[in-house]
């Protein structure tokens, strides 16, 4: 169940440029989140900017009764948080959304993680491989400044495998490259995506193409978090549906299985087709 | 300390509802906040059908303020009067469903199933959704389509009828006693001012749709000045609506001459919200000796002359 409560700051630590990771005492989210959930966060009461934020949950630690956030300063909601103080105070409303479905017995992983939104692939990462599951996580970026958590996910032990734009970190390219080179090896795994949207798309083609099962987190505006103000829709194409439907991403969400997201200008996928050529 | 209050028929344990759109229909928030805590709530837009509503994006923030073009989404009134009010039911607050058409007749026919449905406490008439290509503005832009709305849901139930009036139009009054001769019991004022927002990069609107409805603190000195205006053209009585996110805010509806308001956008920034802002309007009638929220009401002590000596002109 989630918990609307004040939410003191107890932890930030700077990974250069634009990038923070902030935590926060929060009970409810770091006792019952799961990989892949969310938080609505705003700090402190002012009216601007009006509306809380979602957050995907880098780390939850149940006995500090902390959860973590991965938070790039890009806007005014995302600037106000990294300005807390210690001890300051935000609104936080969470755990939120649902969470990634974890693999089948003995399958391996692959996380595919681009710029911000390797975030939710800490807490996959690590919570995978402490039940003795296999993962390898795909991160990629322009450039090296925008992989700040490679050597952290390195020290929690993650098996990383960097991609970036100008080849300043890892493989030179998009993420998908190595994610394809290394596919051609694997047997039958689970791929999980999060970034930006065109990359979603393409592993989600990628998963397609080699009858794979993938999951997206989907990263839309959002008002409420809880499935009131209808503002996040995506368009998805649920089992028994002649077509696709608005779904909240907020609460059928953020999570949603790739084979049915109509993705924007995808004449190619299912759903589309099931859709009526409606994008 | 007396909070509550009488609406068109119905009691109220205090002026604050949760206003249409803003609080789904009303079941998403149980074991979030306690829904006793509110007067009433106003649910999401119901048609007779479902419907799907305005391609995204739908929302995009702005000043102070919330532009939305969510278009009605919604599970129709069968799905709601089935499957949702009994389970709304068992909380103690009044439950009003804002009703919607693309047509007079589906206006009174949602009116209709309404009626026979227990636990409804009051029909809100939506005349004034910005983001619906029929229906909506064209009944509330139009004083004659106001009035056959509102005469034909007033015909089709024996439930408080209470049209939701747009602010884009010119004269709000029109529109205020249009209603009043047609049947209304109240008035809600006001729904969202009609907005746009550009996407410089891509040069297109920020919104799905195209125009939305701007909302949240942006709009309050607009919506206090035409419920103010509402309220003083008709008899009826008025509920205020416009960004109010404080017990300050819902007292200047109250003081223009509200007898109840809605809380909407502020939903989304603070679902507790609900239990600060009547702390509030307790702490303000202690401070001002007051033992009743009614006596607050309408008490607005507006320039009169003295102003009309100051419109020819600053030296």
């Amino acid at each position: 169940m989630p918990a609307n409560r004040t939410s003191s700051l107890v932890g930030r630590e700077g990974l250069g440029g634009p990038y923070f990771l902030l935590s926060f005492l929060h009970p409810e989210t770091a006792q019952e989140a799961r990989p892949g959930q969310f938080v609505m966060i705003k700090a402190g009461v002012s009216a601007e900017p009006p509306l809380r934020r979602p957050f995907s949950i880098l780390e939850a630690s149940p006995e500090r009764e902390t959860f973590t956030l991965f938070v790039k300063a890009i806007g005014p909601g995302s600037s106000a948080l990294v300005l807390l103080p210690i001890g300051g105070v935000a609104q936080c409303l969470g755990p939120l959304g649902r969470p990634f479905t974890p693999p089948a017995d003995g399958s391996e992983a692959l996380l595919v993680g681009g710029g911000y939104g390797v975030a939710p692939f800490s807490f996959l990462g690590t919570q995978l491989a402490r039940r003795g599951g296999r993962a390898r996580l795909f991160y990629g970026g322009r450039s090296a400044a925008d992989l700040p958590l490679l050597a952290r996910l390195r020290r929690l032990g993650l098996d990383v495998v960097p991609a970036t734009e100008d080849g300043s970190v890892g493989a030179r390219g998009r993420v998908t490259v190595p994610l394809e080179a290394y596919l051609d090896t694997a047997a039958g795994p689970r791929l999980y995506a999060c970034g930006p949207e065109a990359m979603m798309h393409a592993v989600a083609r990628i998963a397609a193409a080699r009858q794979l099962e993938a999951e997206v987190s989907l990263d839309p505006w959002m008002g409420c978090g809880v499935g009131t103000c209808l503002g996040c829709v995506v368009r998805v194409q649920g089992e028994d549906d002649a077509r696709w439907k608005y779904r909240c991403a907020c609460t059928e969400g953020p999570v949603f299985d790739a084979a049915r997201v109509v993705w924007p200008g995808d004449s190619e996928s299912r759903a589309h087709q099931a859709a009526g050529g409606r994008s | 300390m007396n909070l509550a209050v009488e609406l068109a028929g119905i009691r109220l344990k205090n002026p604050l509802l949760a206003a249409s759109g803003t609080f789904g229909y009303g079941v998403e928030y149980e074991g979030l906040i306690d829904l006793a805590t509110l007067g009433g709530i106003v649910s999401k837009g119901l048609y007779l059908e479902p419907r799907d509503g305005a391609p995204p994006p739908r929302i995009a923030e702005t000043p102070s303020g919330l532009l939305n073009a969510i278009g009605l989404q919604g599970i129709g009134i069968r799905a709601f009067v089935e499957d949702v009010l009994p389970r709304l039911r068992r909380h103690d607050t009044a439950l009003l469903v804002n009703v919607c058409g693309d047509s007079v007749e589906e206006y009174a026919e949602v009116s209709r199933i309404c009626d026979s449905a227990p636990g409804i406490a009051g029909l809100e008439i939506n005349i004034s959704c910005p983001n619906v290509k029929q229906g909506g503005m064209a009944f509330g832009g139009d004083p004659r389509m106001t009035h056959a709305v509102v005469a034909a849901v007033r015909g089709a139930t024996r439930l408080p009828v209470i049209p939701k009036l747009s602010p884009n139009v010119g004269d709000i009054t029109v529109f205020a006693r249009a209603a009043e001769e047609a049947g209304a019991d109240a008035l809600s004022c006001i729904n969202t001012l009609l907005g746009l927002a550009i996407d410089v990069e891509t040069r297109k609107p920020r919104l799905g749709f195209g125009t939305g409805g701007l909302s949240g603190p942006a709009i309050r000195p607009i919506a206090v000045r035409m419920a103010w205006q509402a309220a003083r053209a008709v008899r009826i009585p008025v509920i205020g609506i416009g960004g109010i996110a404080s017990g300050q805010d819902a007292l200047e509806f109250l003081i223009a001459g509200c007898r109840a308001v809605q809380i909407g956008t502020a939903n989304f920034v603070e679902p507790a919200i609900y239990d600060r802002v009547l702390a509030e309007l307790r702490a303000y009638l202690e401070r001002h000796g007051k033992d009743d929220i009614a006596e607050i009401v309408g008490t607005l002590e507006y320039p009169g002359e003295a102003r009309e000596c100051e419109t020819g002109g600053s030296p």
